[in-house]
């Protein structure tokens, strides 16, 4: 009896403990628990290929530029004005008595230091799309640099509010990437406290942080956490212990939304999907080939009934290569409405009348791929499923081994066309379509200084493209974000957490 | 009660009561006696016969094809959870009928099973038995292969091999029945020193018979009862690790239904819907059960020391 006693006692004191004992995540002590799904390759931004990491860039350092997301306008950061001195040279006057986080000042020296370090090949910046069309940077004074471009390069400005961030020129040269990587120094709104890399990120607010468009950090301290698994994210939004979940699937966060003590907000993302096919025929025989196939396929799809039942949200159809807000992406285009009726007759023209079947390679969104496999059965057409890691579907594209793909691309949430349409159909390793004229179009549009024919010459190619049919665009994407009901934040469609634009309610 | 047997020399006769008093029940009739005896043979032998003729009758059972999908019918509980008689086990996430998914699903089980107990149990039948009455050298390379392959982890050599082929279901039941072999080739090896040793293979030795003769007249069903427990218990593992290879994405590939691959389709919504995962895990569950259940009841009943 009294062995008894003392195990109830003992378990009473247990649920007390746990009662009180965890440190939650709350205003109280003004710590904002944010779970990433995925682990972050080096949170050195040159060197990082995942959204997480995208998400630290921000916080942590600062680019030259900023672009307001809701107006689209470019504005001075650690710049406050600059000028084109001719095609491919740029002027930036710097901002005054901005410091890093290690205390040492920011000089026109840290800018030379970037981009002589950004635009050596050698350097091994992983995307180098970022910042090959950097040949270099000059100091003029303390704070007066030039940056010198490899070609005319009429997104510069795009590209300089967002991938591209100033680094302390000193330290870089000292810790190189890896030391960076871990212990990361910047002039962002965000210090970095931690890197457990893979594990967890405990960032502090830069109590030094200048008065720049960025706004300036509310929230003291953010713990990021890799949790993988998203329903184990929720449980623990559940019971208080993160803050923020992100990029979550549709179906749950409509089943979560509701849930007392949780807000679901979502967000349209510049992020499209679409299917690539094979007109090129560099796989060898394929019916993709046959323009009336590839349209039969863009008629044999339902996006509309993916989009409401699948994305949902602020998803919206795509009919052409690029999201329709980014510059350059012309909505004039040659639309293929949902019509399986239509498509049987384009494959019957086209001697496929007893069906046909074709590989599919995709890495992720299986339900999607499903689902379309799903309608394209309804015309006869067999798809071949094969979902592989993205390495290995990479490298059947870059093979010719893939007769179809399902991608999708968030720009590297560059408003530019550029960043998709001249990424897939410059004859690249990626490009199914091999078209020449698209690719003369496309180096007119890309190098050209004034945006009305920037803008002709995307259009045509756009135009181009959904007449021969060589993708089937699909829809946006649409990212759904959970927070706990004390956090004030209003997601933006750039697919990124601005920490310093969160605050508690 | 009468009844007309035959006699070694081949003329019927009548065997009375009394005779059959002295001479006890035939071989056969004991068996069958075992058998039905034996309960967890029967429940096991009968969910076996039950998921087989689901399996081989999928498209007069199934209710709707497993393939139609319908997006705006997407995860509709199953009846006992408030759906419709519609889709008696709910829709999927992409509104395809749950049931008639499971019912196929048990294709892909059973025909992995089969075929890859089939596959390892030719390789590691030979390698054993080549083993056990050869011995020298040949016990000698096998038992090195036996040690080399158990070596090797399974799952994840499958996941390696299915990663670089790409998953299908060639490919998963080719890779499965390559990696299962040994338990075959350590069992049969074992049981066939045993038998070698025996005096009726000394004697078909002694009267000429030739190797292949002895090995297939002499050994071979003198060792099938360890066989046969082998096989059902490779057929269970088999149909595990297809199950966890569709589950990881690199089984089955979809829209082929798959227990392993429905359940790794539900898994998102696990905390919401958690049936979409539970009713292909418990039937998966229920057919491994009775593949064990049937293969420990087989051994029971074949095994020389329950014949009397």
């Amino acid at each position: 009896m009294k062995r008894l006693r003392n195990f109830a006692q003992a378990l009473a004191a247990t649920c007390l403990a746990l009662s009180v004992a965890p440190a939650f995540a709350d205003k109280a002590n003004d710590t904002l628990k944010v779970a990433f799904t995925g682990e972050i390759n080096n949170v050195d931004s040159y060197f990082n290929t995942t959204r997480g990491g995208v998400v630290l860039q921000r916080a942590i350092w600062d680019g030259l530029v900023h672009r307001d997301t809701a107006t689209g306008e470019y504005v001075g950061n650690l710049a406050t004005s600059w000028e084109w001195i001719d095609d491919t040279t740029l002027e930036f006057k710097l901002r005054e008595g901005v410091v890093f986080h290690d205390g040492s000042p920011f000089t026109a020296d840290d800018v030379v230091g970037t981009v002589e370090f950004i635009a050596n090949p050698d350097s091994g910046v992983v995307t180098q799309r970022f910042v090959s069309w950097l040949a270099g940077a000059e100091k003029i004074d303390d704070l007066t640099v030039r940056l010198n471009l490899a070609e005319v390069f009429p997104s510069a400005l795009e590209y300089l509010s967002g991938p591209i961030s100033i680094y302390p020129s000193d330290y870089y040269a000292e810790v190189g990437p890896d030391g960076m990587g871990l212990k990361p120094i910047g002039t962002g709104p965000y210090r970095v406290e931690s890197v457990k890399p893979g594990e967890s990120y405990l960032l502090k607010k830069n109590e030094d942080y200048f008065d720049g468009p960025k706004g300036s950090p509310d929230i003291g301290t953010i713990d990021i956490r890799t949790i993988p698994d998203v329903n184990t994210q929720i449980a623990e939004l559940f019971t208080g212990n993160i803050n923020v979940a992100w990029r979550l699937p549709s179906d749950l966060a409509q089943k979560l939304d509701g849930t007392p003590g949780v807000m679901v907000t979502s967000a349209s993302s510049i992020r499209v999907g679409f299917l690539m096919m094979d007109s090129a025929g560099r796989t060898g025989d394929t019916p993709l080939t046959d323009v009336r196939v590839r349209q039969a396929i863009n008629h044999a799809i339902n996006r509309q009934e993916m989009v409401d039942s699948l994305l949902k949200g602020g998803s919206k159809v795509v009919n052409t290569p690029c999201f329709p807000e980014q510059f350059g992406c012309v909505q004039e285009y040659v639309e293929y409405q949902y019509d399986p009726e239509k498509a049987k007759a384009l494959l019957a023209e086209a001697g496929y009348d007893d069906g046909l079947s074709i590989e599919i390679y995709a890495f992720s969104n299986q339900d999607y791929v499903e689902a379309v496999a799903g309608y394209l059965s309804q015309v006869g057409i067999t798809l071949d499923i094969k979902m592989l890691k993205f390495p290995a579907v990479l490298d059947k594209m870059m093979n010719d081994a893939a007769p179809m793909v399902f991608m999708s691309s968030g720009s590297w949430s560059l408003n530019d066309v550029s960043a998709i349409i001249s990424e897939f159909f410059k004859h690249g390793a990626v490009d199914f379509a091999r078209d020449d004229e698209i690719l003369e179009w496309l180096d007119v549009a890309d190098t050209a200084v004034d945006p009305e024919v920037r803008k002709e010459y995307y259009g045509k190619a756009i135009m181009k493209i959904t007449e021969q049919a060589y993708w089937a665009p699909m829809f946006s994407y649409n990212t759904f974000y959970a927070f706990t009901d004390d956090v004030d934040y209003t997601p933006t469609n750039d697919e990124i957490l601005h920490f310093v634009n969160m605050k508690w309610k | 009660m009468t009844q007309t047997v035959t006699n070694p020399t081949g003329a019927a006769f009548d065997r009375d009561p009394l005779l059959e008093q002295i001479l006890g029940p035939t071989p056969g009739q004991m068996l069958r006696r075992r058998v039905l005896g034996h309960q967890g043979l029967l429940i096991g032998g009968a969910v076996i016969a039950l998921l087989a003729l689901m399996a081989i009758f999928a498209p007069l059972i199934a209710p709707h094809d497993p393939f139609a999908q319908s997006l705006m019918n997407r995860m509709e509980p199953p009846v006992f959870l408030g759906g419709s008689w519609e889709h008696p086990l709910g829709t999927d996430h992409l509104g395809r009928d749950y049931l008639s998914r499971l019912i196929y699903g048990a294709r892909v089980s059973l025909l992995i099973g089969v075929v890859a107990a089939v596959i390892s149990g030719v390789i590691g039948t030979t390698m054993g038995v080549a083993a056990g009455y050869f011995g020298g050298r040949v016990d000698a390379v096998v038992t090195f292969l036996i040690n080399v392959r158990l070596a090797m982890p399974v799952v994840l050599v499958a996941l390696a091999v299915v990663a670089i082929l790409g998953g299908s279901l060639t490919v998963v039941t080719t890779v499965v029945g390559l990696l299962l072999w040994d338990r075959f080739a350590v069992v049969m090896r074992a049981s066939t020193r045993q038998v070698r040793a025996r005096e009726y293979v000394a004697a078909a030795r002694a009267v000429g018979a030739s190797t292949p003769r002895i090995l297939l007249t002499e050994i071979m069903p003198n060792i099938a009862n360890n066989l046969i427990v082998v096989v059902t218990l490779e057929m269970a593992h088999a149909i595990l690790i297809e199950a966890a290879l569709s589950f990881l994405g690199l089984g089955v590939q979809p829209p082929t239904p798959s227990w392993g691959l429905m359940v790794s389709e539900g898994k998102t919504m696990m905390l919401f819907e958690p049936w979409l995962v539970l009713i292909p895990g418990a039937v998966l569950f229920t057919l491994v059960l009775a593949i064990n259940l049937m293969g420990d009841g087989l051994r029971d009943v074949t095994a020389p020391e329950n014949r009397n």
